[in-house]
C-alpha cells in the first residue's frame, strides 16, 4: 500500500443558522462541523463513526462541496478543493463519488440501469456512444448484475442490486475517492456481506479511497484502515483500526465499543460496560468545557472549564481529552 | 406444566394481488413464565407477523389466521372476540414497536399517555395515576422524570420515546413483552441502556420477553432461546449459546458467519465474509413442498427441492429443519 495523502481535511467548519423562539432575535450557530482534521491514503478506507446528529454526513458533505464550509481546507490530491472556481471544481468532484444509504431513493425511477450508470458520463466527458456502452458493459459486470438487466428500471431489482447499480453509477467517473454514507445500513445482513465484499474487492482491484460512514462498528472493524470517532461536530478520537479497537483511549469511544452487543462469548464476559447516561447537550448552546463532560465518567474539574483540543499521543494516535496523558492509557 | 404462551402448527395466510400465501407455515413454539425468546431472520420472513398474530393485530381483510391455535395461560386466543383480546392487549400481553414516533400520539404529553393506560387498567385516580406516571418515567431512567412527563413526543430524543413506549408497556404489568425491533432506529450506547432497562424489567416483574431482531449479537445478550425464521418457517430453533456455537440449520449458519463480529480482539488480518448468495424467496413462493432455502443453500440436493424436510431435534434442544441438520 502506498503512503501518499488522498485527502487531507484541516479545521473544516460547517455551521447552520438557527432561529431560537422566533421574533427578531440575533440568528445563532449550530457548529455541525467544528474544526474537524483528518487524512485519508490512498487505497485505504477511513471510517467515521459517532451518534445520530454528530455530523458524519455534514462532514462528508462538506468534503464534497455538496454543503458550504464556513472555514477550513479539503486538499485532494495535491489540489485545494474548497477554493476552485465552479468549474474546475465540477471536473475535480467527478474524482469523487457518493454512494447513498438508501437504494430505494436515490435512484431515479424513470430510468433503465444502464442510464443510470451512464449519466455521470454524459455530463463529464466527451467521449463517443461506442465508448460509453464498452464502459457502462464493463462496470455493470464488475459490480456483478447481468448484461440483460441493463435495460430494467430500478422497481426490477431487490434492494441488494440496486446498491449495485449505485456503486456502478459511482465508479463510472472514475474516481478517486467513494464516500459511502450508510451504504449498506438498509440492507438485510446476507445481502449486505455480498455488498462489503464487493466493496473491498473493488477497493483492492481499482486501488479506491472510500469515506465510510457507519454506525454499525462490526461493519467499520471489518472495512476500514483507521477511523475518526466523531461527538457533537468534533472529532475526538482519530487512529488506525488497531489503536481504537485494541486501545481506545476516548471515554466516549470507548464507552460506545463497550456498547456493541457481540457473539463473542469471550467478548462479551471480558467487556464490562460503559454506561455514559443522559443526552449530549444543546448544540446550539454548547458548554464550555469538553462537549462530553455532563455524560463522561470521569470527567474532573478541568473538563468543564477547558475544551480539550485533538492532539497526538503516540505515532498518530490522537485524542482529545484532558485525562490522556503522554503515556496514551485510558482514564478509565 | 402449561407454558404461558403455546402456538400450534399456526398457519397464517396473507391475501396479495399475486393470490394467497402462507406467511406463517405450520410454526409452534412455546414461551414459559419469565423466559425470553428472541426470533430472527432476514425482513420478509414472518417474524413480525409471528408477534402482531399473537396479539391479535393481524391486518384487516389481508391477513388472518387459517389453520393453528395460540393459547395464553390456557386461554384460546384465535377464537377470541376482539373484546377479550383488547382486553389481553392492555393487560397481559404488550407489543413495543420499531418506530416511537409512530405510536405515540402527538397532541398529547408522555405523562398523559402514560396516565390513561394506567387508568384504565388500575383504575386509580387521575392524580394517582399521574404520581405514578412520574414514578415510571423515572423507572425507564428519563433524567428529571418530574419535569420531563408534560413534555410532548416530539421533544424528546428517539432513545426517550423508546424509554416512554417501554414505560407504558410497564404500566399495564404484562406477563408477555413482545419488542419488535426495540433499539434498530437509535444509537448503540442508547440500544445498550434499552437493553439494560429491560433485562432489568424481567427480573424485577418477572415478564416473558419476545424480541424480534436481525441482529445476532443482540440475540446473544437478550435471550435464552432464539428461533430462526426463514420464508413463514421456522429453520432452527434453540438454546441461543448453543445455536451460536454450532448451528444446526445451514441458513443459521450463514446468518452468523456473513456478519463481521467485533472479536475480544482485532487481527490485522481480514478474510471476505462468508455469502448467503441470492435473496429471500417472494411471498408467491412460500408455502411450497420443499426446502425453501435450497436455491441459496451450499449442502443442497434432489432431496431438498423435492420435499419439505422435517424438523430434526438433537439432545441437546436444538431443532432443525433440515435433511442435513446432522452433517451441518
Ligand atoms: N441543513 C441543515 N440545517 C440545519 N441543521 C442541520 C442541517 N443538516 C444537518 N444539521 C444538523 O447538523 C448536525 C449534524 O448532522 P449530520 O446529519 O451531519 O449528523 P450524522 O452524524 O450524519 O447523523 P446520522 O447518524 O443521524 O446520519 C445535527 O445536529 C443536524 O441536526
Ligand atoms: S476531557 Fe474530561 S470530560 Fe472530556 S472525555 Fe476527557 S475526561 Fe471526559
Ligand atoms: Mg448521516
Amino acid at each position: 500500500m502506498s503512503n501518499e495523502t488522498l485527502v487531507s481535511v484541516e479545521n473544516l467548519g460547517v455551521r447552520f443558522a438557527v432561529k431560537r423562539g422566533g421574533g427578531w432575535g440575533k440568528a445563532s450557530y449550530l457548529y455541525a462541523v467544528d474544526d474537524v482534521s483528518f487524512e485519508i491514503k490512498r487505497g485505504e478506507t477511513l471510517a467515521i463513526v459517532g451518534e445520530s446528529g454528530s455530523g458524519k454526513t455534514t462532514t462528508a458533505l462538506a468534503v464534497a462541496r455538496l454543503v458550504e464550509a464556513y472555514q477550513g481546507k479539503v486538499n485532494l490530491d495535491g489540489t485545494d478543493f474548497l477554493s476552485l472556481d465552479d468549474e474546475a471544481s465540477r471536473l475535480a468532484r467527478a474524482k469523487m463519488q457518493f454512494i447513498f444509504q438508501d437504494p430505494y431513493s436515490s435512484l431515479n425511477p424513470r430510468l433503465r440501469a444502464e442510464q443510470i450508470v451512464r449519466e455521470p458520463l454524459d455530463s463529464l466527458s466527451t467521449m463517443d456512444e461506442a465508448e460509453k456502452k464498452e464502459i457502462v458493459d464493463r462496470l455493470f459486470a464488475e459490480v456483478g448484475l447481468r448484461p440483460e438487466q441493463q435495460r430494467l428500471f430500478p422497481h426490477q431489482f431487490s434492494g441488494g442490486q440496486r446498491q449495485r447499480i449505485g456503486i456502478a453509477r459511482a465508479l463510472a467517473t472514475q474516481p478517486d475517492l467513494i464516500i459511502c454514507d450508510e451504504a449498506v445500513s438498509a440492507l438485510d445482513v446476507a445481502v449486505q456481506a455480498q455488498i462489503l465484499n464487493l466493496l473491498r474487492k473493488l477497493q483492492a482491484d481499482l486501488n479506491l479511497t472510500y469515506l465510510f460512514i457507519s454506525h454499525d462498528l462490526g461493519v467499520v472493524q471489518h472495512m476500514c484502515d483507521s477511523i475518526a470517532v466523531m461527538y457533537m461536530g468534533r472529532v475526538v478520537e482519530h487512529g488506525t483500526r488497531m489503536d481504537l479497537f485494541n486501545n481506545p483511549l476516548h471515554p466516549y469511544t470507548s464507552a460506545l465499543l463497550s456498547a456493541v452487543p457481540s457473539v463473542d462469548k469471550a467478548r462479551r464476559e471480558a467487556t464490562k460496560r460503559i454506561l455514559i447516561p443522559g443526552d449530549p447537550p444543546d448544540p446550539v448552546n454548547l458548554p464550555a468545557g469538553c462537549r462530553f463532560a455532563n455524560r463522561c465518567p470521569v470527567a474532573q474539574d478541568i473538563c468543564r472549564s477547558q475544551d480539550p483540543a485533538l492532539r497526538d499521543v503516540k505515532g498518530g494516535h490522537k485524542v482529545a481529552c484532558h485525562l490522556v496523558g503522554e503515556d496514551a492509557v485510558s482514564p478509565l | 406444566m402449561e407454558p404461558l404462551l403455546k402456538v400450534e402448527n399456526l398457519r397464517i395466510e396473507l391475501t396479495t394481488r399475486a393470490g394467497v400465501a402462507p406467511v406463517i407455515d405450520n410454526l409452534s413454539f412455546e414461551l414459559g413464565a419469565g423466559e425470553s425468546i428472541s426470533f430472527v431472520g432476514e425482513s420478509g420472513c414472518g417474524k413480525s407477523m409471528t408477534a402482531l398474530s399473537i396479539m391479535g393485530l393481524l391486518p384487516e381483510k389481508v391477513g388472518r389466521i387459517a389453520s393453528g391455535s395460540i393459547t395464553f395461560n390456557g386461554e384460546e386466543l384465535t377464537t377470541a372476540s376482539p373484546k377479550r383480546l383488547r382486553d389481553i392487549r392492555g393487560n397481559d400481553i404488550s407489543m413495543i414497536f420499531q418506530e416511537p414516533m409512530t405510536s405515540l400520539n402527538p397532541v398529547y404529553t408522555v405523562g398523559e399517555q402514560i396516565a390513561e393506560v394506567i387508568r384504565a387498567h388500575q383504575g386509580l385516580s387521575r392524580k394517582a395515576a399521574w404520581n405514578q406516571a412520574v414514578e415510571l418515567l423515572d423507572a425507564v431512567r428519563i433524567p428529571n422524570a418530574k419535569g420531563r412527563v408534560s413534555d410532548y413526543p416530539f421533544q424528546m430524543s428517539g432513545g426517550q420515546r423508546q424509554r416512554v413506549m417501554i414505560a407504558i408497556a410497564l404500566a399495564c404489568e404484562p406477563k408477555i413483552l413482545i419488542a419488535d425491533e426495540p433499539t434498530t432506529a437509535l444509537d448503540v450506547t442508547v440500544q445498550a441502556q434499552i437493553f439494560d432497562l429491560l433485562n432489568d424489567m424481567k427480573r424485577q416483574t418477572g415478564a416473558s420477553i419476545i424480541m424480534i431482531t436481525h441482529d445476532m449479537g443482540a440475540v446473544a445478550e437478550m435471550a435464552e432461546r432464539m428461533i430462526v425464521m426463514y420464508a413463514g418457517r421456522k429453520a432452527e430453533e434453540g438454546p441461543v449459546e448453543q445455536i451460536i456455537e454450532h448451528p444446526r440449520h445451514p441458513y443459521t449458519r450463514g446468518l452468523i458467519s456473513c456478519v463481521p463480529h467485533i472479536m475480544s480482539s482485532i487481527s490485522q488480518e481480514r478474510h471476505a465474509l462468508t455469502e448467503v448468495p441470492g435473496i429471500v424467496p417472494s411471498l408467491s413462493d412460500f408455502g411450497q413442498n420443499r426446502c425453501l432455502f435450497a436455491s441459496r443453500c451450499n449442502m443442497v440436493t434432489q432431496k431438498c427441492v423435492d420435499e419439505r424436510p422435517p424438523e430434526k431435534p438433537f439432545a441437546n434442544g436444538q431443532k432443525a429443519a433440515c435433511w442435513f441438520a446432522e452433517e451441518v
